[in-house]
């Protein structure tokens, strides 16, 4: 693996997103602001959830579909003329989309975790679920770029968003219903119960599964361009 | 022996609706081929084999002393490559994709990027979303020509240029063979742009590779023969007559293996020889696919 060559593209796609991750991070963070300073107040409380997983989910549909629009852009023919292997490509692509999308997930990530512990309206034994929320969010948007490198197709990956999506709520409500996690959520204190150790631990691991199949089902192909 | 830039040996890629078969093709370094054919005849299938952005089937394929694809990473570093279908990166300017492609290439030529900003008149701070056709071209071949390759790899980057555009790319082409270790392979529909700069001419047509020499070769055996066949004589067997036209007293014969014996010989059958025309490099490609499709050649 030549990790320069690697490391070239990844900074050039960083390049390339570097305006509208700027953009989401600021309107995310403004967003927490705007929740703390509304004092527990409901509206504002579910506006700005709205508006959080909004930014996370379209902008990971966004970073995470740049190799879709490489091909629909035609800049493909120009990034594989390098000396670049079609793995090595791979490697760059779903490094590069993962490690992008992170530091938007992780500043608002510790953006909410920090709006938690410093709001005394919202009950910091809350801080699991969301936690598995937003992991949620890193593996829908990992669903995303596993399906978006390996079928190159926009309506695939338009369509894998809106699932992911809609998901969302679905998976919420059932996570929140399980004892584990419903029944520490109004505490005062953070409370990590085996329930929530075990959905993190399934969700990273289905992250992991998701990747290794995206570089395996890459590996095989025969036809680039 | 020869040193060979590209060498295909027996390959074949198969589609559902499109086949490319037994390609065999060399290229010595130093050369400039021109690979002609018509929309879909395989030129871009053979080209991105050739880049090892394709697997074949079966064949081949070395370039560079590279075997392909596997160590497609190794041959590109000494590669320049530029289609029509190529795009750079819209919202980008000119100079960070002349910055971005320098770090990537330790022999990047900084002097002559400059050179050819002049010589194409691009400007570097411009964005490539703002330029026009022609000037996409060019900045993409600047890009190609900068990093010094020893193989320059063209599919049809001359396509939508307007005449002044295609002769100062054509005019740049010419002047990169000045160095004799440095090799183009060319593809296009338009002949007349592989007649002014190839040496070697392949033409490819359903897949196949229905002929290839060198261009000298070419033109000097194809010949078109207009006759007088008078009423006595009768038009001897002549080798090479790939195709008959005109009149039954005043053929026009197509031929593919010239020689000027077939004067003697037509003469000494009584037929007069108004006049031996050369034939163009279209016409000969045009008269070579007919021959082919129509199976007069096999």
């Amino acid at each position: 693996m030549n990790t320069f060559i690697v490391t070239r593209l990844i900074l050039k796609d960083w390049y390339l997103n570097r305006a509208l991750l700027v953009a989401a991070i600021v309107t995310g963070l403004l967003t927490l602001a705007a929740v703390a300073a509304a004092r527990g107040t409901t509206i504002a409380l579910i506006l700005g959830i709205i508006v959080l997983v909004t930014i996370l989910i379209g902008m990971g549909a966004v970073i995470m579909s740049s190799m879709v629009n490489e091909r629909k852009q035609q800049t493909l023919p120009f990034v594989m003329s390098l000396p670049v292997s079609y793995l090595e490509y791979t490697t760059s692509k779903v490094v590069g989309s993962l490690l992008i999308f992170s530091v938007l997930w992780l500043a608002l990530f510790l953006g909410v975790i920090a709006t938690i512990l410093t709001t005394p309206w919202v009950s910091h034994g809350s801080i699991p679920f969301v936690v598995i929320m937003l992991v949620e969010i890193l593996m829908s948007t990992c669903l995303i770029a596993a399906v978006s490198i390996t079928t190159e197709s926009q309506g695939w990956t338009i369509g894998v968003t809106q699932i992911g999506g809609l998901a969302l709520n679905a998976i919420g409500f059932s996570i929140v219903r399980l004892p584990g996690i419903g029944n520490t959520i109004r505490s005062h204190t953070i409370q990590w119960s085996r329930t929530s150790i075990l959905l993190l631990l399934i969700e990273f691991g289905a992250i992991a599964l998701m990747i290794g199949i995206a570089f395996f089902i890459q590996s095989r192909k025969r036809d680039f361009i | 022996m020869t040193d060979l830039a590209v060498q295909f040996a027996g390959v074949s890629k198969k589609y559902p609706h499109f086949t490319l078969q037994d390609v065999d093709l060399e290229l010595s370094t130093g050369s400039i081929m021109g690979f002609v054919g018509a929309n879909g005849a395989g030129k871009s299938t053979t080209i991105r084999i050739l880049m090892g952005l394709i697997h074949q089937d079966s064949g081949t394929v070395e370039v560079l002393r590279h075997t392909m694809p596997a160590q497609q990473a190794a041959a590109k570093r000494d590669i320049g490559f530029v289609s029509e279908d190529m795009r750079l990166y819209g919202a980008l300017t000119l100079a960070w994709h002349m910055n971005f492609i320098r770090s990537i290439y330790p022999q990047w030529d900084q002097l002559y990027a400059e050179k050819l900003l002049r010589r194409f008149d691009l400007k570097a701070e411009q964005k490539i979303k703002g330029l026009s056709h022609g000037q996409r071209v060019k900045a993409a071949l600047l890009l190609a020509l900068a990093r010094r390759p020893r193989l320059l790899v063209l599919d049809e980057p001359t396509t939508g240029l307007d005449p002044v555009a295609r002769r100062e790319v054509l005019a740049e082409l010419v002047a990169v063979l000045a160095d004799e270790e440095r090799t183009i392979f060319f593809s296009s529909q338009n002949t007349g742009d592989v007649e002014q700069i190839s040496d070697q001419i392949t033409f490819i047509d359903r897949g196949r590779i229905i002929d290839s020499a060198n261009k000298e070769t070419f033109l000097d055996r194809w010949r078109r023969l207009r006759l007088i066949i008078p009423s006595n004589a009768v038009l001897p067997q002549l080798p090479g007559v790939i195709e008959v036209g005109g009149s039954a007293r005043l053929p026009v014969l197509t031929v593919n293996r010239f020689e000027p014996a077939m004067v003697a010989a037509c003469q000494d059958a009584g037929v007069a020889v108004q006049a031996v025309d050369a034939m163009t490099l279209e016409e000969i490609f045009i008269a070579n696919v007919q021959s082919r499709r129509e199976g007069v050649i096999a």
